[in-house]
């Protein structure tokens, strides 16, 4: 029994086949690229990309988008060197206690996020987009253009100390990407987000509130992507006021690519994994077969776009701004 | 006198209050040659807000520009020693396709014009690093004098960039007010389901409108370039911000249709007079990137036609 596959199961399944050839393409090209090693470097690469990616999905199911995670990573990255220094830069002592500060931070800076979009009633990403700079010139202003660094051993200890040969870091990215899956399938609110990005009208008319949904939301997002700055202070060290900067294109480009799509309601967090692994694997066998790493934003540009167009129903669409 | 006929004359107004506050508190500002010389200093952001205007005025966004200027920075380093001024063909030609590429994903593809433009922002960036060898580069100083040395001079106290800028304007005028193309623009902008049913080809127009965008803000690169005798990947980041800051402060809202080249002569000159107003009152330049964050929200929630838009998204 020869059964016509349908669009809907090849764009499902699409992604994992891409990831699945990338592999096989890099690794036939350098054997070296199949290794324990390389794969360690992916992950403590794609750790923090992930946390940003699964923060922005939730917005993406919803079908709006949120822009704001370069500067919101910066001013939580930088704020949490500052706390941590403040309160003795150790783990042991009292250090840790930055860490859910942090994330509060994070998850506030999303509600604001979310309230100008829904209160203000400006699309999601020019309000997100506006956010972003505020965020970075936030921390800039904290910082003053300086670098902060971070150099607690038990802090760094996300990075250093390996089980089964990957860091800390990568487990922990793992514990949260397992918590927004939980959010997303075991949740009222993981439902609801699906809810709204199915169609938003409908969800309305059935009593549920939309603003609610749509700030916390971006409030979740927010705790994500306080998550990913914390490991990307734990990965290089430091934090400043371009610590955050490249996250933008390089998670949605993720999501996307993961095939979330960008209209709403369809994919979700293993979309994302999915996604920021193609990138990441795009990136590192760029490198590992000896091509230039500048082609990476063109490559990715390129990408997205195809995704998008692929993840389109055409006859659904009768034209975008 | 209720708010909605007041809306269209905030932009003149805000900028006149503005410059009265400054002037009051530091009467050397209105010298002549100081407001002339803040006016030429803006020049670069003010074409790239130019073009962003075409890209707004339909309703969509060009989130490349600040990428495509960066790219037309490096492109002009490297190659004004072998094409001469042809280079600045070269430029323009380059940030027209480009446009012309995000306008036909847009159109053609079904894919939103952030995320498009997003993406021909990294192609352009993408191009910017393999020029470069990811260095700043140097223009040869007496070769950029004899090209472009005409860009950046003064004719009796006036900024030579003021004349580009001037020419610039009258010809978008021309293509906003005299030409079949302004005012299928201006279709577009109002309601692009009625132009579409009234037989317009809108992608055609859009995409257009997107090329046009594409090709200002590599004018805007080029003056950059010219004014730094030199070029790299990054250096015009930073533009995006005051650039849209500039367009909807001016009036042309972010749902397009009305607006437009007069509204964001206006919207840039009040991003000079803030800029300027913050040196003045002596606010931490590390300040400026927060303050307009904040005029961005507030200007697109004052501008933006929230009958257009059915749902929030």
């Amino acid at each position: 029994m020869t059964r016509r596959l349908s669009r809907e199961t090849l764009i499902k399944w699409a992604p994992l086949l891409v990831l699945i050839a990338l592999v096989i393409f890099f690794t036939a090209l350098n054997p070296t690229f199949f290794s324990l090693r390389n794969f360690a470097r992916i992950a403590i690469a794609a750790a923090p990309a992930l946390m940003v990616a699964v923060g922005v999905t939730f917005i993406i199911v919803m079908g709006s988008i949120d822009l704001s995670m370069e500067g919101t990573v910066s001013m939580t990255a930088v704020s949490f060197a500052f706390i941590f220094a403040q309160l003795g830069g150790s783990l042991g002592g009292l250090g840790w206690v930055a860490i859910p500060l942090v994330l509060v931070l994070g998850g506030l800076i999303g509600v604001l996020n979310g309230l100008v979009h829904v209160k203000l009633k400006i699309p999601s990403f020019m309000a997100s987009l506006a956010m972003g700079f505020v965020g970075t010139g936030a921390a800039i202003l904290l910082t003053g253009g300086d670098i902060v660094k971070v150099s607690d051993a038990a802090f760094r200890g996300l990075l250093t100390v390996r089980w089964l040969g990957f860091p800390l870091m990568v487990y922990i990215a793992a514990f949260f990407l397992f918590a927004g899956w939980f959010i997303q399938t075991h949740t009222t609110l993981g439902r609801n987000f699906y809810a709204v990005g199915g169609g938003e009208d409908l969800a309305h008319a059935s009593g549920l509130n939309v603003t609610r949904v749509r700030v916390t939301g971006f409030a979740l997002a927010g705790v994500f992507y306080a998550i990913a700055a914390i490991l990307v202070v734990a990965r290089i060290g430091q934090a400043e006021s371009v610590t955050g900067a490249n996250f933008m294109f390089v998670s949605i480009t993720s999501v996307v690519v993961g095939g979330v799509a960008l209209w709403g309601g369809i994919g979700g967090v293993w979309n994302a994994l999915v996604g920021v692994l193609i990138v990441n694997v795009i990136d590192n066998g760029m490198v590992v077969i000896g091509l230039p790493d500048f082609l990476q934003d063109g490559v990715l540009g390129l990408l997205v776009i195809l995704a998008v167009v692929l993840s389109t129903d055409r006859k659904m669409v009768s034209f975008v701004k | 006198m209720d708010i909605q006929r007041l809306k269209p004359h905030l932009p003149w107004i805000t900028l006149i209050v503005l410059v009265a506050i400054v002037g009051i508190n530091d009467p050397g500002f209105l010298r002549p040659s100081n407001l002339l010389g803040i006016a030429g200093d803006i020049v670069p952001l003010f074409i790239m807000a130019l073009g962003l205007t075409f890209a707004i005025y339909i309703g969509g966004i060009d989130l490349s520009a600040q990428s495509m200027a960066n790219m037309v920075t490096v492109v002009a380093s490297v190659y004004l020693a072998s094409m001469g001024a042809w280079v600045a063909v070269l430029c323009v030609l380059a940030g027209f396709l480009l446009g012309m590429l995000s306008g036909y994903v847009t159109t053609r593809l079904f894919v939103p014009s952030f995320i498009s433009t997003l993406a021909v922002g990294g192609v352009a960036f993408s191009i910017a690093q393999w020029l470069s060898g990811q260095r700043a580069l140097n223009m040869d100083a007496t070769q950029r004098n004899e090209t472009f040395g005409w860009m950046i001079g003064h004719t009796w106290g006036v900024p030579h960039e003021l004349l580009i800028a001037a020419v610039l304007v009258g010809i978008c005028l021309f293509i906003e007010r005299r030409t079949t193309l302004g005012r299928a623009l201006k279709a577009v902008g109002a309601g692009e389901l009625a132009a579409a049913a009234s037989g317009l080809n809108v992608a055609r127009y859009k995409i257009l409108a997107f090329a046009i965008s594409g090709a200002l803000a590599a004018i805007a690169g080029l003056l950059f370039a010219v004014k730094l005798s030199g070029g790299a990947p990054t250096i015009a980041n930073g533009f995006l911000l005051p650039a849209i800051v500039a367009v909807l402060v001016g009036g042309t809202p972010l749902t397009g249709g009305v607006g437009g080249v007069v509204n964001t002569v206006i919207g840039t000159l009040i991003v000079a007079v803030i800029r300027a107003s913050m040196l003045y009152f002596e606010i931490d330049a590390t300040r400026q990137q927060i303050v307009f964050g904040f005029v961005l929200i507030v200007a697109i929630a004052l501008t933006i036609d929230r009958a257009k838009l059915r749902t929030v998204k």
